[in-house]
């Protein structure tokens, strides 16, 4: 592993079950100010984190350091407790991490059994890639039923489920949202928070970014919100959704009467 | 295996003609089928042709017809549009011509040897073309045959110049009604050859893989294909039958000049036959060949060496982004669609869907066991 990142790559010391860890991580674009400023979040087997924050707190950004898409300048990024820092997209997709990309990103020309398959190109073992198939099926019931269908023939949330059922195919420890509320009406969003409840039932742990917050934290475990680059406050979920301070802050004031 | 999908057919009612269109039917036989039956009845046009021009006609319209396929092999699955595939036709031609006048090798042992060296030359030529994308790859390919253009008719002491190649014929004693004949049948079995090339690499993993490209690169690029690799290996492949038609065209024509070998016009008029026909669709070139290869017989017959025929062209292609964007399949597509039962209303199909997911959750509860082994056998992934 490159070791050009700095010294701060310390191997992390607590439980094995903490699938992603980002730890101390500046990074930004280009010559401009950085977006992360010391930056950490863990992310343990079978829990979903949200990251919630203003637009522009680096989010997004967070999601493409994990996923090898933006080098850190400085930090380190550990996946199943090895030092992931600076390895390629492609390296760790096969490494066990899985990211959904933000907007509408099925193949909206291919069949749903295409798309899915295509999520599996990685995989060489045609048998392992057939399991994998039926457990997808099993996990997401719309791919299933819509296997032959052309994907873009799907509403917003069925194309999401497909492209969740995409993301399992590599069997991946760890999975990346990246805002998957996005173009969603309120009734398909919350089927979508279903579905990704759904992931961590089938075992993944899950980082997810929401514009759409409260609904998020609800069923998040842990919560993290994000402030110029930096861990402005973290814990359980159910705690800070009850923090009157944050949710003026950071979540739109009190819950309305939904 | 669960078949659950079944329960989704609305939305396939009424297809299969459209997918026959496609080459994409449900049984994994029925498109080579539809390939041997085309091909069984484009082998009666040499008894229907009464002389021996249109026997040769016959002969232009399926060497266009092989080309347009074998483009079709990268511009229709990859989506990269190549106007510049004729100069690797043209390279199998030279290369044929003067392999055939230079050494005692077998005539069609020539036409495979240099379609192999241009098949390696169009890799290293596809490794830089293809780091562009959009109209910058377009552009690049058609300075590829302006070089090529240039390069054989000024090396004059190889390749003759302008004044031409002459090819010794393989088949000597032959008459040329009788010439035409057998290099009709070549030509056939040529088109044989790309049409299930064609297909198999569309059914393939690899052909998935390029349709994914052609959708959508990054995309793909961020599920772990290798596109860079992938689309330099559609680019190969279909290069390397390409200047298999170009060598055949060669022992067939027996006369080679740069202007033609190389002609950019040609080449787009290959682009256009494809799109034509429908890129999207297996027999999309081959009946885009027929249609514009026909049209440019019929305008240089009646109306000679104008440049009517062009014009035709151009309006050709006129008609064809107003009427038929995704190509003449596709519009007689959406017309067996429309004749057919109407199963796809949007409230039917709403209907269809909330029973689809009432029957999803109950699937879904009894199915959710399998979520354990996510977490027992993970280590079978690596």
């Amino acid at each position: 592993m490159s070791d050009e990142t700095g010294p701060v790559a310390e191997p992390p010391v607590d439980g094995d079950d903490v699938v992603l860890r980002l730890v101390d991580v500046q990074a930004g674009y280009g010559k401009a100010a950085l977006v992360l400023r010391g930056f950490s979040v863990e992310v343990r087997r079978g829990e979903i984190v949200c990251l919630v924050g203003p637009n522009g707190a680096g989010k997004s950004t967070v999601l493409k350091v994990a996923s090898g898409l933006l080098a850190v300048r400085s930090g380190s990024v550990w996946l199943n407790g090895e030092d992931a820092t600076g390895a390629k997209p492609q390296d760790l997709l096969r490494r066990g991490l899985s990211h959904v990309l933000q907007g509408h990103s099925v193949f909206r020309e291919m069949t749903v059994e295409e798309n899915v398959m295509l999520g599996g190109y990685t995989v060489a073992d045609r048998t392992a890639l057939l399991d994998r198939v039926e457990f997808v099926k099993g996990v997401f019931p719309v791919v299933a039923e819509r296997w032959s269908t052309t994907a873009g023939l799907l509403s917003g949330g069925q194309q999401k489920q497909v492209e969740f059922a995409r993301a399992l195919m590599v069997r991946p420890d760890v999975v990346l949202l990246d805002e998957p509320s996005m173009g969603l009406d309120p009734k398909r969003t919350a089927g979508m928070f279903e579905q990704v409840a759904r992931l961590r039932e089938a075992g993944v742990a899950v980082l997810l970014v929401e514009q759409n917050a409260r609904r998020a934290l609800e069923m998040s475990d842990i919560g993290c919100v994000l402030d110029l680059g930096r861990v402005f406050v973290r814990g359980p979920a159910q705690e800070l959704l009850a923090d009157p301070q944050l949710s003026d802050l950071y979540l739109g004031g009190r819950p309305a009467a939904s | 295996m669960r078949n659950a999908s079944d329960t989704s057919t609305p939305l396939r009612r009424g297809s299969s003609a459209v997918q026959a269109l496609r080459g994409a039917g449900s049984g994994r036989l029925g498109p080579f089928a539809a390939i041997l039956v085309v091909v069984a009845v484009l082998a009666t046009w040499p008894l229907l042709a009464g002389n021996p021009y249109m026997l040769s006609a016959g002969v232009i319209v399926l060497n266009f017809a092989v080309f347009a396929t074998a483009w079709n092999l990268m511009g229709g699955l990859t989506g990269y549009v190549s106007l510049g595939h004729i100069a690797f036709f043209g390279l199998g031609s030279y290369g044929t011509g003067l392999l055939v006048i230079h050494s005692e090798i077998n005539a069609f042992v020539a036409v495979m040897a240099a379609a192999v060296v241009v098949g390696l030359l169009s890799l290293l030529v596809g490794w830089a073309a293809l780091r562009v994308r959009g109209a910058s790859f377009v552009i690049v390919t058609i300075a590829i045959v302006l070089v090529m253009l240039l390069v054989f008719q000024s090396w004059r002491s190889v390749t003759g110049g302008s004044t031409g190649l002459v090819v010794p014929r393989p088949f000597p004693d032959l008459l040329r009604p009788e010439h035409h004949r057998v290099f009709f049948y070549i030509f056939l079995g040529l088109l044989l050859l790309v049409l299930v090339s064609y297909l198999v690499v569309d059914r393939s993993r690899f052909g998935q893989a390029l349709k994914a490209i052609r959708e959508d690169e990054d995309k793909a690029q961020s599920l772990g294909i290798p596109t860079a690799m992938l689309k330099l290996a559609a680019f190969g492949i279909s290069c390397f039958l390409t200047a298999i038609a170009g060598g055949v065209y060669a022992l067939w024509f027996g006369d080679l000049d740069p202007i033609f070998q190389f002609d950019v016009v040609l080449s787009a008029q290959i682009a256009l036959m494809a799109l034509l026909g429908g890129v999207r669709y297996l027999f999309g070139p081959l009946v885009g060949a027929i249609v514009v290869g026909s049209a440019l017989e019929y305008f240089l017959l009646n109306f000679g060496e104008t440049q009517f025929h062009l014009v035709a062209t151009g309006l050709l292609l006129v008609a064809v982004v107003l009427f038929a964007p995704d190509g003449v399949l596709a519009l007689a597509a959406q017309l067996i669609r429309r004749l057919g039962p109407s199963a796809t209303s949007i409230r039917e199909e709403s209907a269809a869907e909330v029973r689809a997911q009432q029957d999803a959750r109950a699937l879904a509860e009894r199915v959710e066991e399998p979520g354990a082994d996510a977490t027992t056998d993970r280590e079978d992934r690596r």
